[in-house]
């Protein structure tokens, strides 16, 4: 039983009239593990997370969760699993209080200390009615929910995208517990940095297609820092280093420049600015949309080679 | 001023996007006036037919209904103007209410007024402003059609200021209205709340309105609702009333205005109280439903119970003959005039049947509607991720909404019959309202049952059971006013059981009505299994 996959989805299709949303998905959640799902806007996230959560039916392909058909069996999948929506809508009337009571009975759960404590944490006021809460409270209430539900599988949908730095630092430390305590996590986002920080495999999607997956030390490649740099001795050098890419000097001493480096390599380039006294120094880990970019060209590369 | 910046561009987008609602609304309900007007002669016009439906239309019953008949001498305008009058205003009301919601709080609720005051150079009260001038758009345009169509139709015994004095106080009712609802839309913070104050003003004034009518027609100006009947159309074409809708109006706006100034958006000058923190009712989507419906359940409960009870009021004065002449009374003896009396008061309890039970289906299909704006509004997505299966979900909503109808049904016929034998010295057997009572339950399946089918297979389509009702409705209630022909009667469910209580239920369309009610829930059910959810 230990070895089945928690997630597994297949050749994923997902039409909406003549809108083809996923055209080929493939996700594999092992468990115990942490899988990062990223993605732009309209990649087809939610639209995936929604078939794996039998809200939707697919098109094509199979999509199963403990080994069973989400669609058929999607009340007993149920049963085992937690889901926070990226978008919560909870009903205007009832205070957060009760609506955290609501979805725990819901699951056959129980309010427990454990949520006494939760709701310390996130620091919510639990009395006041679902209406006048912003979006990060909302949030909170559903994570609250889902954190002191004890199943196997825990599904979050861009959890963090209305909280603050501080709670999402809260949310962080929490998905590491279930991680721990050997639970299974299928974490949406477009945030790269926070994926890089949790999980073990990440899956990348990009117009309905999975185009990458693997661990975070295959894609190191993916993780190039962007350096800006302003030296007092001349930089010619970095040409000949490895690691060092898209070099673009910024004036004719060749004091000033622009590269990116990968994460690996990037001990050894410190070392060699520092020789060259460092007056100014920025690095930036690369966006998501860098990275999107990057396989726009190699597409379109592609295409040209063909 | 500055307020009221950009309010013609904010009118010209709640056009745009209400163009359709109102067409629809407007091609209905001058449509089917005009038509009716240019009719009327045909049905009405020889003197004998005009003195026919005068008795009718003199009795108590109608004139609850329609309220009273003054003028001594008729002809076809005057009649015309007695039926319509009263119904097309309850129409005009519901036609404004729906657009005031919508350009309000509605638009409120979905964030675009945030969007449009926070970030754009929009006056705070433009939003307000042009939802007013919307429904004055929307009233004006059916005053113009209705006017013009009216003087086409030209019955006999009409004149020119009466078309227009009918067209423009048929739209001053809506409108006025609909600025009382603006001013509710800034009490409380949901639209859903606003439709229930608004209902509620409706629902008194429509009650004194008829209560008054019946007792005394000089206090029906304690109504708004009643200023409607006091434009004596065709007889002295009072434009009093007009001037009234148009200064209630104004000061309602007014009063919205102030308190949309002072009040947060997003926010009502209601406030919301905190609640408790832990909950141990609440355990799962049958608990949660009934607790967001607790108080519009009993709402519907309370109103119902009284209207039956105003109905039932009435009854001694409904169940006196209009021809009691001592020659008939000779002729017919004590009991045939109590017979007759009887069979009078029978008929009328057969019609309030038919808008008891429109009534009912309204308050069940509206819990059934929610199973579906909810799943719109995507609160159910953190139900529909907890091991509770489709069927069980669409079985909750079904089951509350078809409980809820039934038992609002039962107590409106309960307070008519407890209300009504008190007047009555010859109180009405309890067999008579059990009979009503029983055959309009298959006419309620089948109307509950379209809606799932209609939720369960093209949810966006939904909103045609309104049309279905509101149309069965009209057949029943104003079918034989209009002398329609009986094929057109027999479209209407409430037709195969018109001569209930007075006779037995007929049993066969018990049976197809309830089959066909069962294949349409069961079509729904698999539908809903089987389509996506929408969010």
């Amino acid at each position: 039983m230990n070895s089945q996959l928690v997630v597994e989805v297949s050749g994923l299709k997902k039409s909406f009239g003549k809108f083809e949303a996923l055209k080929d998905v493939n996700l594999t959640l092992h468990p115990g593990e942490l899988l990062g799902f990223i993605g732009p806007n309209g990649a087809g996230k939610s639209t995936t997370i929604r078939v794996i959560l039998g809200l939707i039916k697919a098109t094509g392909g199979s999509a199963k969760v403990f080994g069973k058909n989400v669609w058929k069996d999607s009340v007993v999948i149920h049963k085992d699993l937690a889901y926070v929506p990226g978008d919560v809508y909870l009903w205007p009337n009832l205070t957060g209080g009760q609506t955290i009571d609501l979805l725990l009975h819901m699951s056959g759960q129980k309010h427990t200390k454990r949520t006494d404590d939760l709701i310390k944490e996130f620091k919510l006021d639990t009395s006041k009615k679902n209406r006048t809460y912003s979006k990060g409270n909302r949030q909170k209430v559903a994570l609250i929910a889902a954190f002191s539900t004890d199943v196997s599988l825990y599904i979050f949908d861009e959890p963090t995208s209305g909280l603050d730095p501080l709670n999402e630092l809260i949310f962080q430390q929490k998905v590491k517990q279930l991680k721990d305590s050997g639970k299974s996590v299928l974490l949406s986002s477009h945030i790269l940095s926070e994926v890089e920080k949790m999980c073990d495999t990440i899956s990348i999607i990009r117009e309905g297609k999975v185009i990458e997956t693997g661990s975070l030390e295959s894609m190191q490649h993916l993780t190039r820092n962007a350096v800006t740099v302003k030296t007092a001795k001349s930089l010619g050098a970095l040409q000949k280093m490895t690691g060092v890419y898209q070099l673009n000097f910024k004036n004719d001493q060749q004091t000033a420049a622009e590269f990116s480096v990968d994460s690996d390599q990037i001990g050894s380039v410190m070392a060699f600015l520092s020789q060259n006294q460092i007056l100014q120094l920025k690095t930036t880990p690369p966006t998501l949309e860098d990275l999107f970019l990057r396989y726009y060209h190699a597409d379109n590369e592609q295409k040209v080679g063909e | 001023m500055a307020q009221y910046t950009q309010t013609f561009a904010l009118l010209k987008a709640n056009l745009k996007r209400d163009w359709l609602k109102i067409v629809v609304w407007l091609v209905v309900l001058a449509g089917i006036f005009i038509a009716v007007a240019a009719k009327f002669q045909g049905i009405y016009g020889t003197h004998n037919q005009i003195q026919t439906i005068a008795q009718t239309l003199r009795s108590s019953a109608m004139k609850s209904l329609f309220g009273p008949l003054t003028h001594a001498s008729l002809n076809t305008a005057i009649i015309f103007a007695t039926e319509m009058a009263v119904f097309w205003a309850i129409f005009m009301v519901i036609f404004n209410y729906s657009l005031a919601v919508g350009a309000s709080r509605g638009q409120e609720e979905s964030g675009l007024t945030e969007m449009v005051l926070g970030g754009h150079p929009v006056g705070r009260l433009a939003p307000l402003s042009a939802a007013a001038l919307e429904l004055l758009v929307a009233d004006g345009l059916f005053a113009i059609i209705t006017g013009i169509g009216m003087t086409l139709a030209n019955m006999p015994g009409s004149d020119g200021s009466g078309d227009w004095l009918f067209a423009i106080s048929l739209a001053a009712v809506g409108w006025a209205f609909g600025m009382v609802s603006l001013l509710f839309s800034q009490l409380v913070a949901d639209s859903h709340n606003v439709a229930i104050y608004n209902y509620a003003f409706f629902g008194v004034t429509y009650l004194v309105r008829m209560m008054t009518d019946v007792s005394n027609p000089d206090y029906t100006w304690w109504s708004p609702f009643g200023w409607i009947e006091k434009t004596n159309i065709f007889i002295s074409n009072n434009w009093l009333p007009v001037w009234l809708f148009i200064i209630l109006g104004i000061a309602a706006f007014a009063v919205a205005v102030v308190l949309n100034v002072n009040r947060d958006i997003d926010a009502g000058i209601i406030q919301v109280r905190g609640g408790k923190r832990r909950s141990g009712f609440l355990r799962g989507p049958a608990t949660l439903l009934f607790w967001n419906q607790r108080s519009v359940s009993l709402f519907w409960l309370i109103g119902m119970a009284l209207l039956g009870t105003s109905y039932g009021s009435v009854f001694n004065s409904i169940g006196k003959l209009v021809n009691d002449s001592p020659v008939i009374k000779q002729v017919l003896g004590q009991s045939g005039v109590r017979a007759l009396e009887k069979n009078q008061i029978l008929s009328f309890v057969g019609i309030l049947g038919i808008i008891f039970t429109v009534l009912a289906i309204i308050s069940g299909a509206m819990v059934i509607n929610h199973l579906y704006t909810e799943e719109r509004q995507g609160y159910l997505q953190l139900v529909n991720t907890t091991p509770h299966s489709r069927y069980y979900l669409l079985t909750t909503y079904v089951l509350y909404g078809a409980i809820l109808s039934v038992v609002v049904l039962f107590a409106t016929m309960m307070t008519t019959m407890a209300v009504g034998n008190a007047t009555l010295s010859h109180p009405l057997a309890i067999k008579y309202y059990y009979r009503i009572f029983a055959a309009m339950l298959p006419v309620l399946a089948l109307f509950l049952s379209i809606l799932v089918c209609f939720i369960g297979v093209m949810p966006r389509l939904r909103s045609i059971v309104w049309i279905l009702l509101g149309g069965a409705f009209i057949i029943s209630y104003f079918g034989r006013l209009i002398n329609l022909p009986n094929w057109a009667m027999k479209i209407s469910p409430f037709y195969w059981f018109n001569k209930v209580p007075i006779r037995e239920i007929n049993g066969e369309p018990v049976v197809w009505m309830l089959a066909i009610a069962v294949v349409l829930m069961v079509i729904g059910y698999v539908g809903y299994r089987r389509r996506d959810y929408e969010n």
